[in-house]
């Protein structure tokens, strides 16, 4: 599926404010179910935007407005295609969790974070409904995922930074906190997972169902990704109980929300400020590549190697 | 040179100056009332309060809020309290001496008892307090090479000095001319064999010359006579007297016209016309407009040099607070 | 006769000053000779004159909390450690191979392929737990990989005689500015005993940082990089070094507020508008450095200061994310980095490390905890260090719950009886534990100061030299290579 996306940020101050700087995590990741055609930010007032690949493999765009200004308006738009994900054709038993290879190269992504706490609460809850599948890793993932189907996306309920006990406890939230739920749970039974931050083409947040139009209005997305012994990442849209399917579109992964938050930045001024976000998909009429694998998600070196061309070809561009 | 500490020195000239003038003035009023009608008190202690900029609150001793207070941002304890936090930031640029002197400062109005001894026979130490100014700025001339740091200290000095010795003449005159009348040098008094100028006139005028330390100089100069035009010409026209408004402003476009080194500069032009507008006058020229609109054109035009330095040496100082933008 | 080392009492363990049996070593004889010749009043009279040295140069460090104005002068021995040239040289070389691997391993992570954690070399999961690991840091640029452009090494020397190292400080180590105002003191209170032996100077300090920090400007600076100093500000403890650092390099001394950050370019603010910076001698923990990376509350750092070095416009020194390097348990592993990146055996030994996530070694720790030394992994300054035998029981206990709560969080060493030397305490001479801090500078390549800075443990028996815990110090004097006298020759 080619889709066009437009994501746009307006910050109004309550005065004027200067020396803004900021990091912009929005761009769609190369990988191996997507491929970028087109990306480009440009921001009101212009500044220059730079930007690089952090530890993680996500594009960041950054930028700085140093003269006094009263309003802030980011402009990121992209073209990306993308496919369904491979489907999952192993079927490991759960005991290759514990292999101390696969352990230690996923250990970041089996800790506690700022916003995935290893609670109590969270292990029992998962235990139980891992407790309910065959002894096989993507049946327990299946089961943990459709246990979370108990609780409700309630849009505006919650801010990023509720934590994962309190989401039980109101048996519902945003994306963010279906994701952190999720991600913890899969943590404490010894499955590596991590946050990712998307955008998801549907018309309808609360059960991300297709629609018949071309265009949406949406907000940023977020879902997890579990890594399956003998596969590599299964991706799962716990908000909409689904499976991630080619009209999710991955921006980056990270251990929790932090990693991969869109924006981030300070300013000098008074601290009001009012902020508008939206974000338009648009469905585009061009036969993308159907198969699967049309990208790779780099590697460790492959990002380093990455990053020191780009900084190189930024240089010589000054 | 850093912003910054340019500004630092800047606001530490200002307030040094501003410690030694208000210790200055504090001690002759306390001691000039000592000979008064217990009538005159609150009068003369309300126009000090005016020539400093303060705020008098009700029951409030003057004495102990303007020389000791921490609360009273013009205090003398808060300005040499700021002055030394703003000398030693600047530690690196101000020579060691110079260092020592403004601690020592410091340290000795830091000392507790300091209340009662203000309160009881406040001479000593106000006295220590203008003799310790005195020898902070002639160490710091005496030891430091005339660089950027030493400008804008000497700056925010004369600068501070022109704005008082302005303020004093502007309450004072006042007040004066209500009781006096106008000069009669000028032959603006009406009638000639009018009165002659009271003993408390007198009294009040030679108040105003020692708090500007200039009644040894002016009695050589003008002998016994006491017009009001003579007084006036002293305080604002006088090329060679160092607290006259004129003299002050002198230096501050010398200090300026260094610091700009040859680049275009608003702060220059702005110190010039300021300076222009007391050189080459008449004092009559400023009786016939009206010494109180000419007053405040003058502090008008030093608001703008003030403001002219700040946008072209401090400008790139931040202001306001750094914020975290909220996660969308 | 009687003098001032009669009655010395040379203890069992290792005296620096005397080899067994009490005779004197042969690069101190001129020393105590003239130390000898010397009476109480003489030492208590130079010891004024050093005091007014001191205060008069303004060599203070602020307490903090003090509000008076008062500052206290840092407490210098008037007994100088001496280096004979040959035990320079291996300490040199030790100190070379450690910080040249150390800045390999540190590129490797952050701007290479991460290869010593794929071989195995250090455990992964050790890396990736590693408080100073900032991920944030992952791509930023370090001409030559000079990394740890400053670091110190301190090194101890055992009941052998043998330097070993003892920790790695390879984010901000200070106490340079120690070693140079040491030395110009005591050049004025010693004169002739200083001017009688060959020591090497160490007043080049300031210009070769500065060519180290020239030599790691980024490309697009030009032939006149601008370095500057960053300070969180005078209420620092250390405000002084960097003020010192500063006027010896004759750079500007700048707060985070002087700089600021316009499109990917650093500059600070002056009279005369915004001027480039390109070389940023920071002397602010990563923490504070980037608001908008790090914690979006300092005050004290450059918002995008990262991104500028991202961009290759600006050099921050030391590097971010050293940390990692010189985390207490890593430190266990370096011999192994040294044999890895430079396929050399390690000049100068560890001191045996137990790590305490292995069950085995922890199980033996903790049955061993009052002989042992615990220490947190990611301190510094001597904080949170247990000595098992000085400890009480109560400390041990609580020290055993921290430890199964966290075995990350500490490692356990071997108890090494620090070498003992002469120092004056209250007018009588006696032995007091000492260490040494080598700083080593890499730009272009690593270069090591001679001496240090060597620290002495003022209360008897103490083991703990940090000046944060009533540590003093010592000159510290590396003769000339021709300067000691032969042993062999010499008799004895």
């Amino acid at each position: 599926m080619r889709l066009d996306i437009h994501y746009r940020t307006r910050f109004a101050y309550a005065g004027h404010v200067s020396e803004s700087q900021n990091e912009l995590r929005a761009c769609p990741a190369i990988d191996d179910r997507q491929q970028l055609v087109h990306y480009d930010v440009r921001t009101t007032p212009s500044a220059r935007v730079s930007w690089y690949l952090d530890y993680w493999g996500t594009r960041v765009d950054t930028f700085g407005i140093r003269l006094p200004h009263t309003t802030l308006e980011v402009v990121a738009e992209g073209t990306v295609d993308t496919v369904v994900p491979e489907a999952v054709e192993v079927h490991p038993r759960r005991a290759a969790l514990t292999d101390p290879a696969f352990r230690d190269e996923h250990l970041e992504l089996l800790q506690p974070s700022p916003h995935v706490a290893l609670t109590a609460t969270i292990a029992e809850v998962a235990h139980r409904h891992a407790g309910q599948a065959a002894d096989d890793v993507v049946a327990m993932a299946h089961a943990v995922h459709e246990g979370l189907s108990a609780l409700q996306y309630a849009p505006g309920a919650t801010y990023v930074g509720v934590p994962v006990d309190e989401v039980l406890r109101a048996g519902g939230g945003v994306c963010q906190d279906f994701a952190h739920v999720a991600v913890a749970m899969y943590r404490s039974l010894g499955v590596p997972a991590r946050y990712v931050s998307g955008y998801l083409f549907t018309g309808d947040d609360a059960t991300g169902a297709d629609t018949d139009s071309d265009e949406v209005e949406v907000q940023t997305h977020a879902w997890v990704e579990v890594a399956v012994p003998g596969h590599g990442w299964y991706a799962l849209d716990p908000t909409n109980r689904q499976q991630v399917s080619e009209r999710h579109v991955t921006i980056g992964r990270g251990r929790d929300y932090d990693d991969v938050a869109p924006l981030r930045g300070v300013f000098l001024g008074p601290p009001e400020h009012e902020l508008e976000v939206d974000v338009r998909l648009r469905r585009l009429a061009v036969g993308a590549p159907a198969a699967a694998g049309i990208g790779r998600e780099p590697s460790r070196a492959t990002l380093a190697a990455r990053q020191r061309a780009q900084q190189q070809q930024q240089q010589q561009q000054q | 040179m850093l912003a910054r500490l340019a500004e630092n020195l800047f606001t530490a000239g200002r307030d040094i100056e501003r410690a030694e003038a208000t210790a200055r003035m504090v001690d002759i009023t306390y001691h000039s009332l000592l000979e008064s009608p217990s009538g005159e008190r609150g009068d003369a202690w309300e126009q000090l309060h005016e020539v400093l900029g303060t705020v008098a609150e009700p029951d409030d001793d003057a004495l102990a809020r303007l020389v000791l207070d921490r609360g009273e941002p013009r205090s003398v304890l808060a300005s040499v309290t700021r002055a030394r936090e703003h000398v030693r930031s600047v530690r690196e640029l101000v020579s060691t001496e110079l260092w020592e002197v403004i601690n020592d400062l410091h340290l000795t109005l830091a000392t507790t008892g300091l209340a009662r001894q203000v309160d009881e026979q406040p001479y000593h130490l106000l006295a220590g307090v203008r003799r310790a100014c005195l020898t902070i700025y002639g160490v710091a001339s005496d030891t430091m090479p005339r660089d950027e740091a030493w400008r804008f200290l000497a700056l925010g000095r004369l600068l501070e000095r022109a704005a008082m010795t302005c303020r004093l003449v502007q309450v004072h005159h006042q007040r004066l001319e209500q009781l006096s009348g106008p000069s009669r040098r000028l032959g603006l008094g009406g009638d000639p064999a009018g009165l002659e100028p009271g003993p408390g006139d007198f009294h009040q005028w030679v108040t105003v010359l020692k708090s500007a330390a200039a009644l040894e100089a002016y009695r050589r100069r003008y002998r016994a006579s006491m017009d009001p035009a003579d007084v006036v010409e002293f305080l604002l026209l006088e090329p060679d007297l160092p607290r006259s408004v004129a003299f002050c402003l002198t230096g501050a476009r010398l200090q300026l016209e260094a610091l700009a080194a040859g680049r275009r500069s608003r702060a220059v032009r702005e110190v010039g016309r300021a300076s222009a507008s007391l050189t080459y006058r008449d004092v009559s020229e400023l009786f016939a407009m009206g010494l109180a609109p000419f007053l405040l054109d003058i502090q008008a035009r030093m608001q703008r040099v003030d403001a002219a330095i700040a946008g072209e040496f401090f400008r790139h100082h931040p202001s306001g607070a750094l914020h975290a933008i909220a996660s969308p | 006769m009687s003098d001032l080392l009669t009655g010395y009492d040379h203890g069992d363990l290792f005296d620096e000053v005397f080899a067994p049996g009490g005779v004197v070593r042969p690069h101190y004889r001129e020393l105590v000779g003239r130390v000898r010749d010397l009476t109480a009043e003489d030492l208590e009279h130079r010891e004024r004159i050093r005091d007014a040295i001191f205060r008069t140069q303004g060599i203070t460090f602020t307490v903090y909390g003090d509000d008076d104005g008062v500052e206290r002068t840092f407490s210098l021995d008037l007994l100088p450690r001496i280096i004979p040239a040959e035990e320079w040289d291996v300490i040199e070389r030790g100190v070379v191979q450690r910080v040249t691997a150390l800045n390999r391993f540190l590129d490797d992570l952050y701007v290479g392929e991460q290869a010593a954690v794929h071989e195995g070399v250090v455990p992964r999961w050790l890396v990736h737990t590693a408080e100073g690991f900032r991920r944030e840091a992952f791509g930023i640029p370090m001409p030559h990989g000079a990394r740890c452009l400053v670091s110190g090494v301190d090194l101890v020397r055992d009941a052998q005689g043998t330097y070993r190292v003892l920790e790695d400080n390879l984010r901000n180590p200070s106490g340079i500015s120690y070693v140079l105002e040491n030395r110009a003191a005591m050049t004025r209170v010693l004169p002739r005993a200083f001017a009688a032996q060959r020591v090497r100077p160490v007043d080049h300090y300031g210009p070769m940082l500065l060519r180290a920090l020239r030599a790691v400007a980024p490309p697009a600076a030009g032939d006149q990089p601008v370095a500057v100093v960053l300070t969180p500000g005078a209420y620092n403890a250390a405000y002084f070094e960097h003020a010192f650092l500063a006027r010896q390099m004759g750079i500007e001394l700048v707060e985070g507020r002087d700089l600021v950050v316009d499109e990917h370019v650093v500059s600070m603010r002056t009279t005369a508008g915004l001027q480039r910076v390109d070389v940023i001698y920071r002397r602010i923990d990563d923490d504070f450095l980037d608001p908008v990376v790090f914690r979006p509350d300092s005050l004290l750092g450059v918002p995008g200061l990262l991104s500028a070095a991202r961009a290759g416009n600006v050099t921050i020194v030391n590097a971010v994310g050293n940390g990692v390097a010189d985390d207490k348990a890593v430190y266990a592993f370096v011999p192994d980095l040294i044999r890895y990146y430079l396929g050399e055996e390690p000049v100068l030994p560890n001191v045996a490390t137990y790590l305490l996530w292995d069950p085995e070694q922890r199980a033996e720790v903790l049955e061993r905890l009052d002989e042992l030394v615990v220490k947190p992994v990611a301190a510094s300054g001597g904080y949170g260090l247990v000595i098992g035998p000085h400890a009480q029981d109560e400390e041990l206990a609580a020290l055993r719950s921290r430890i199964e709560a966290d075995p990350r969080g500490f490692v356990a060493q071997e108890v090494v009886a620090l070498s003992r030397h002469p120092t004056l305490v209250d007018g009588r001479i006696e032995g007091r534990h000492v260490d040494l801090r080598p700083f080593a500078i890499a730009g272009e390549r690593v270069e090591v100061i001679p001496g240090g800075l060597t620290r002495v443990a003022l209360r008897r028996g103490s083991l703990v030299v940090n000046s944060s815990q009533g540590g003093g110090s010592k000159d510290t004097w590396v003769l000339g290579a021709e300067a000691v006298p032969d042993p062999a020759a010499d008799g004895g």
